[in-house]
């Protein structure tokens, strides 16, 4: 008799436990784990990112936390590991956070490689993750299914929309300096024909290591070659060394495009006003009021962090955060309806209206920022242009 | 219009303003080596660590770098001074062996440097920084020159000048060749190889600290950027002989002009083939570097 009243005193005490359990699983903190490049040498892209989801966590805890489909608010704590900027690690920490540490969700890393890195991860546990910072024509071939990129700044399209914005301007000449990085090398592969097609000739054509500490001699050509327009495929460090030895080599083109750093606040930090009227690769900026979001998050980032966020990266980071917020405020937790829902919703972001075909976002125009005063305004397409093209007249 | 190139002003400043950066920050590393055999990879981490003290005294206290440079060297040197009671003096009492030096050392300053780089970029986050300071573009003929590389250039020739004087002229200083030329004998006729050792590790932290500032003044840099500036330091060295502070400049000048030429001449794609390139063709005809011999003899 005592025995069997002990085994049913067991059995209840563990039911209760297991209940106990389960509802601590629906009602305790909801975990979103990724892993960041915060040592090595991408470490310094990093906290464009890094912020936003810092700023995202606050803000949904301080709403009482991120709302579940059918079940209350519930907070949301992150789990994240160092990837070495090694994409290799980020593999091993992915497979770690879904399988060791069984998050509930996940959140991208930074760069082109580390996405298409992980996407096979992803399609193995059949675990959905909105991407952001990746661009690349490579994209394209990630199986779709548990991987989106929101970007529009995919190099082909690039290639096509920059020659537009030049053809509207009248250049005739160009000279193409390319950083011999992947991105770069990728938006020259399609900039170089589709300047061809335009009958827009390249004066000056050169490439340039990563590790680049004097460029003197190869503006010294541009500066003989005066062209109506300079594309500088650079990098965020060359961005800055380009700009600086422009200006005091006095290089006089109207139409100056520097690639990749102008987004960022550090680059206008770096050079000034000799930043004034340099185009740049970019889709978003706040002042557009038909994305009521952005506003708000352009001012509780420069408020939070007392900067600028990065016109691409932070936008970028934002618009994955809104897309997976929207996805479990609908359908839960739940992997697969979550992987469905993503595939074939149309999302409201900072950016605008953002759905998928496949893995690509398929609204967001390609688009052009350039840096007037002291912020950088769209310029292109006309559709979303906040400003027009202003010639660069001084340094 | 290539000789109108070569022969122009603008890459001749180039390659001045770069040869002397390299001259710099080759000669902390070549002092350190010379006297104790220490090999310092995390030299190029006290040049970003001058880069960000420079950063900090103009963005937070207003301090513009050639005034805070004084303060910035100073500092380097109390590091100096400090890491060498607390950790090499030991090393250097313990271990009779050269060879054995040199590879503790190694580890010693390898993992010097990567607490250096992460308590930085922990402490100030890895977002790149830079300032504006002396930006006007000044013009002598047709070339242009930015200040604040006019001041770059200026202040490491100072500094370099400096350094070879006392190296040249006072009693601590020629104590420190002949440390350099000979430890055994220079122990034998009573020099006080303790003070030398001690002196070189603040002339080298303290000239790495100033070349961050220089650095901080013309590039943008995070807390990653200092291994190659180890690597441009230790090319410079190997080339004018390890030791030899006097070919040491003479490296970094020779290297600056290949650098600025070389790439006028061929593509800037060809900048490390051309700097790797000189370094190992020059050590197959120099092994002791391109000074070693003559200053022996």
């Amino acid at each position: 008799m005592t025995r069997r009243r002990d085994m049913i005193f067991a059995a209840a005490f563990a039911a209760a436990l297991f209940a106990g359990s389960v509802a601590q699983a629906q009602s305790g903190p909801i975990r979103l784990g990724f892993s960041m490049s915060r040592t090595g040498f991408l470490a310094q892209a990093m906290p464009d990112q890094v912020n936003v989801y810092e700023l995202w966590k606050e803000q949904v805890n301080a709403r009482g936390g991120l709302v579940v489909a059918g079940g209350a608010r519930r907070p949301i704590e992150f789990v994240d590991y160092d990837n070495q900027s090694k994409p290799d690690v980020s593999v091993r920490i992915y497979e770690k956070l879904i399988t060791d540490d069984k998050v509930d969700l996940l959140l991208a890393p930074w760069g082109t490689p580390f996405h298409i890195a992980v996407a096979p991860i992803l399609e193995k546990y059949k675990f959905p993750m909105v991407g952001n910072t990746a661009a690349s024509v490579a994209v394209r071939q990630v199986k779709a299914g548990y991987i989106w990129f929101p970007t529009s700044a995919i190099p082909d399209r690039l290639g096509v929309e920059l020659v537009a914005l030049l053809k509207t301007q009248n250049v005739k000449t160009a000279v193409l300096l390319c950083n011999v990085l992947p991105f770069s090398k990728e938006i020259k592969t399609f900039l170089e024909p589709e300047l061809k097609k335009a009958g827009i000739e390249i004066k000056l054509n050169t490439e340039y290591p990563p590790d680049v500490k004097d460029m003197t001699s190869m503006l010294t050509q541009v500066k003989q070659a005066n062209p109506d327009a300079v594309l500088a495929l650079a990098y965020p460090g060359d961005s800055v060394l380009y700009t600086k030895q422009a200006k005091e080599l006095g290089i006089a083109a109207p139409f100056q495009f520097v690639a990749i750093g102008p987004s960022g606040s550090s680059y206008t930090a770096a050079v000034g006003k000799s930043a004034n009227n340099i185009v740049t690769i970019g889709h978003w900026a706040p002042e557009r009021s038909e994305w009521p979001g952005a506003k708000a998050f352009n001012d509780d980032y420069v408020k939070r962090f007392k900067d600028q966020p990065d016109y691409l990266n932070s936008a970028l980071a934002w618009m994955s955060l809104e897309i997976l917020e929207q996805a479990v405020a609908k359908v839960g937790l739940d992997k697969e309806k979550l992987r469905e829902y993503i595939s074939q919703t149309t999302f409201d972001t900072i950016n605008g209206k953002v759905k998928f075909n496949g893995v690509e976002n398929a609204i967001t125009p390609t688009a052009f920022l350039q840096i007037q005063g002291d912020s950088p305004k769209l310029i292109w397409p006309p559709s979303i242009a906040t400003s027009t093209f202003r010639p660069k007249k001084d340094w | 219009m290539w000789l109108d190139t070569l022969l122009s002003g603008q890459l001749l400043f180039s390659a001045l303003v770069t040869g002397s950066l390299y001259a710099i920050v080759a000669v902390g590393l070549n002092l350190v080596y010379g006297t104790m055999r220490l090999l310092n990879v995390a030299h190029g981490d006290l040049v970003m660590g001058g880069a960000y003290l420079a950063y900090w005294s103009l963005t937070l206290l207003g301090v513009p770098p050639l005034l805070s440079l004084w303060m910035i060297g100073l500092g380097g040197a109390l590091i100096g001074l400090a890491l060498y009671r607390s950790m090499f003096r030991r090393l250097l009492i313990a271990s009779a062996d050269p060879g054995r030096v040199e590879a503790n050392s190694l580890l010693l300053f390898f993992g010097i440097s990567i607490l250096v780089q992460n308590t930085i970029a922990w402490f100030a986050t890895p977002t790149p920084r830079a300032y504006l300071y002396l930006d006007d573009v000044y013009k002598l003929g047709d070339t242009a020159m930015t200040g604040n590389r006019i001041a770059s250039l200026v202040t490491a020739a100072a500094t370099c000048a400096g350094i070879w004087l006392y190296l040249r002229h006072h009693v601590v200083g020629l104590a420190l060749r002949a440390v350099i030329d000979s430890p055994l004998a220079a122990r034998i006729v009573g020099v006080n190889v303790e003070q030398v050792h001690r002196t070189s590790f603040v002339l080298g932290f303290a000239s790495a600290s100033v070349a961050g500032v220089l650095v901080s003044m013309m590039e943008q840099f995070s807390p990653f950027v200092g291994f190659p500036f180890s690597i441009a330091a230790f090319i410079v060295c190997i080339l004018g002989g390890l030791g030899n502070i006097g070919a040491g400049f003479v490296a970094a000048l020779f290297l600056g002009v290949i650098e600025t030429y070389g790439i006028a001449l061929t593509s800037l794609n060809w900048r490390s083939v051309l700097l790797y390139g000189v370094f190992v063709a020059t050590l197959l005809a120099f092994p002791q570097g391109l000074f070693g011999r003559r200053v022996r003899s």
